[in-house]
């Protein structure tokens, strides 16, 4: 759960519990909270803290509501630009790649999959020359790889995958997606849900719709009044 | 100290009868009940709409329930805001400004008058969606909870059940602003809490390692469930109500009948080493849809046992996650400020 990567609070907790911790984050990072509550609150971030031994039930100290009563509008506010600088931070981070990389052997592509950063979405297409669909796909790939420079895009031949009867001409071109070692899409037959001509935008529609591409836009300016529609 | 061992003897005592009794009832279990049936292929869903219009992050979501408001849901953010979303057109039907932004829970009142909200203000807020000018209102702040708001779930216009870091969980009445009855018991932080399909009865799931399954009316704990071996963050129902679902710190769900007094299954995966936070059943109750710290939601086969899908992608960290009432769709929040409605 915490890696040396992420180089902010010890646990990264959605729920109830990571609010608490972006909370406890949040009073840590602002300048008016005194240095001894600033203590209090690390010590409470630390589950292994020896100081408070009867409170593993509780997740918060009697200490923690006293700070929250006394928060005003003031604190609202600058919680609220604190989220966005934040939201920008996270936008863009791991390694960055620029260019399809071709996958020689099966071996490969373990690797590819086993030592890829576990942020990292790792996409990758097996084809065969000749076959229907393929050299469209890979110019797509070519294309979408310097756009998403944080995706690891990779190809690899049929015949190089050592498997070949597993990946018959029918089931050409097939992508699957992997990240953090776990397959997270398998799409055989790629060209069976996309137009007799596609394009590269086609593509990352197809990967956006099943929640593998990062939204590249968001959310209007921060005075966005109350009752403002978004039509799609 | 002679009493003290006495009565530490006693309770031991009534421990073990009560895993005898459960013994005996247990005439089989649910892998060999299911042994022949087929595991469900693999599923994989697709996003049909997104909801864009959060600054921060997505804390809570929750689904309205009434023919009237079935496409509608309410989501509450780190930006301060509670917004009630049609999802079929994306649109934004309500933008409710709240008085703080550290907001854990909402909930949408079956009717679809009201919404609700709470979290390290120790209240649950209640806003009228259905004001004479149009004008969304605060209609009553439920102040008495000396912990934070977990969760909160309307019974109706008139009622609704919270549950707090204070240990507790309280039925209220809207009108008056006042606790109709507190529902003491659990030993840690109450977490999460889910109403019977009749409305009869409620479940919660708390830092004690246990689940508690209350009687509304006659206010008393009928059966607590145990076996996780940390917090139990997310609980819900089986869509028939006969079962609870509990989702842990300890990384597994579980699964608990009510009428067997026991645990059916334990849903877990050697390769999956962090805490579920959030949890729905599919209408059916075939499928799971759980959401764990890593920021994936993992779907399982709840007959099986096994994992059949995953809800995942290059930035999509899953903070909570909703069945549509009609079981069309399910709402996933993230930290990345979006919804996403899938099928």
């Amino acid at each position: 759960m915490s890696s040396p990567d992420e180089d902010e609070v010890p646990a990264i907790q959605t729920g109830p519990k990571g609010l608490i911790n972006d909370w406890r984050k949040f009073k840590c990072e602002d300048q008016d909270t005194p240095p001894s509550k600033k203590e209090l609150l690390r010590q409470m971030s630390n589950p292994q803290s020896d100081d408070i031994p009867d409170r593993l039930n509780r997740k918060m100290s009697v200490q923690e509501y006293e700070m929250i009563a006394e928060e005003d509008e003031k604190c609202l506010r600058k919680n609220q630009q604190q989220c966005m600088k934040e939201m920008h931070k996270r936008l863009s981070f791991g390694p960055k790649f620029d260019s399809v990389v071709e996958l020689d052997s099966a071996e490969a592509f373990l690797e590819v999959i086993e030592k890829a950063h576990r942020l990292t979405l790792v996409i990758i297409l097996i084809y065969e020359d000749g076959v229907k669909g393929c050299e469209a796909l890979n110019s797509c790939l070519d294309c979408l790889a310097t756009e998403y420079t944080s995706i690891k895009f990779c190809h690899i031949q049929t015949a190089a995958t050592g498997a070949g009867e597993r990946f018959s001409d029918n089931v050409l071109p097939t992508i699957l997606v992997y990240k953090a070692g776990k397959l997270l899409g398998n799409f055989l037959s790629m060209t069976q849900h996309l137009s007799e001509e596609f394009f590269a935008t086609d593509i990352e529609a197809f990967l956006r719709e099943y929640g593998l591409l990062l939204e590249k836009e968001f959310a209007a300016c921060p005075d966005e009044e109350d009752g403002g529609v978004e039509v799609e | 100290m002679g009493e003290m061992e006495e009565l530490r003897k006693e309770a031991d005592n009534l421990k073990d009868q009560i895993t005898e009794a459960r013994k005996v009832v247990q005439d089989t279990t649910l892998q060999e009940a299911v042994a022949g049936t087929t595991l469900v292929g693999r599923v994989q869903l697709k996003t049909r709409k997104t909801l864009r219009g959060h600054l921060a992050k997505i804390y809570a979501m929750h689904w309205g329930t009434d023919t009237n408001c079935s496409k509608l849901c309410v989501s509450a953010s780190q930006d301060g805001k509670l917004i009630v979303w049609d999802t079929l057109t994306t649109n934004k039907v309500n933008a409710i400004p709240l008085k703080s932004s550290w907001v854990m829970t909402c909930a949408y009142a079956p009717s679809g008058n009201m919404v609700a909200c709470g979290g390290l203000d120790n209240m649950c807020s209640i806003y009228n969606l259905k004001g004479k000018d149009g004008n969304v209102k605060v209609m009553r702040e439920l102040a008495a909870h000396t912990g934070y708001l977990s969760c909160c779930r309307f019974l109706n216009d008139s009622e609704i059940i919270t549950s707090s870091g204070d240990c507790t969980c309280i039925l209220w009445d809207i009108e008056t602003g006042t606790e109709k009855t507190i529902f003491a018991g659990h030993l840690g932080d109450c977490m999460s809490l889910a109403v019977s399909p009749d409305f009869k009865m409620f479940i919660s799931g708390a830092c004690d390692f246990t689940a508690k399954l209350w009687d509304i009316r006659e206010a008393t704990c009928r059966q607590t469930f145990s076996g996780h071996e940390s917090d139990i963050n997310a609980i819900g129902f089986f869509p028939n109500g006969n079962a609870v679902i509990t989702g842990s710190d300890d990384a597994t769900c579980k699964l608990y009948d009510l009428r067997a007094d026991q645990e059916l299954i334990t849903y877990q995966d050697s390769g999956i080493m962090c805490g579920v936070t959030s949890l729905a059943a599919s209408l059916s109750g075939r499928l799971l849809l759980a959401g764990y710290d890593d920021f994936n939601v993992n779907i399982w086969d709840m007959l099986k046992a096994e994992r059949v899908g995953v809800l995942a992608g290059h930035d999509n960290r899953v903070s909570c996650i909703g069945v549509s009432s009609d079981g069309m769709a399910c709402c996933t929040g993230s930290w990345d400020s979006f919804l996403k409605i899938w099928n």
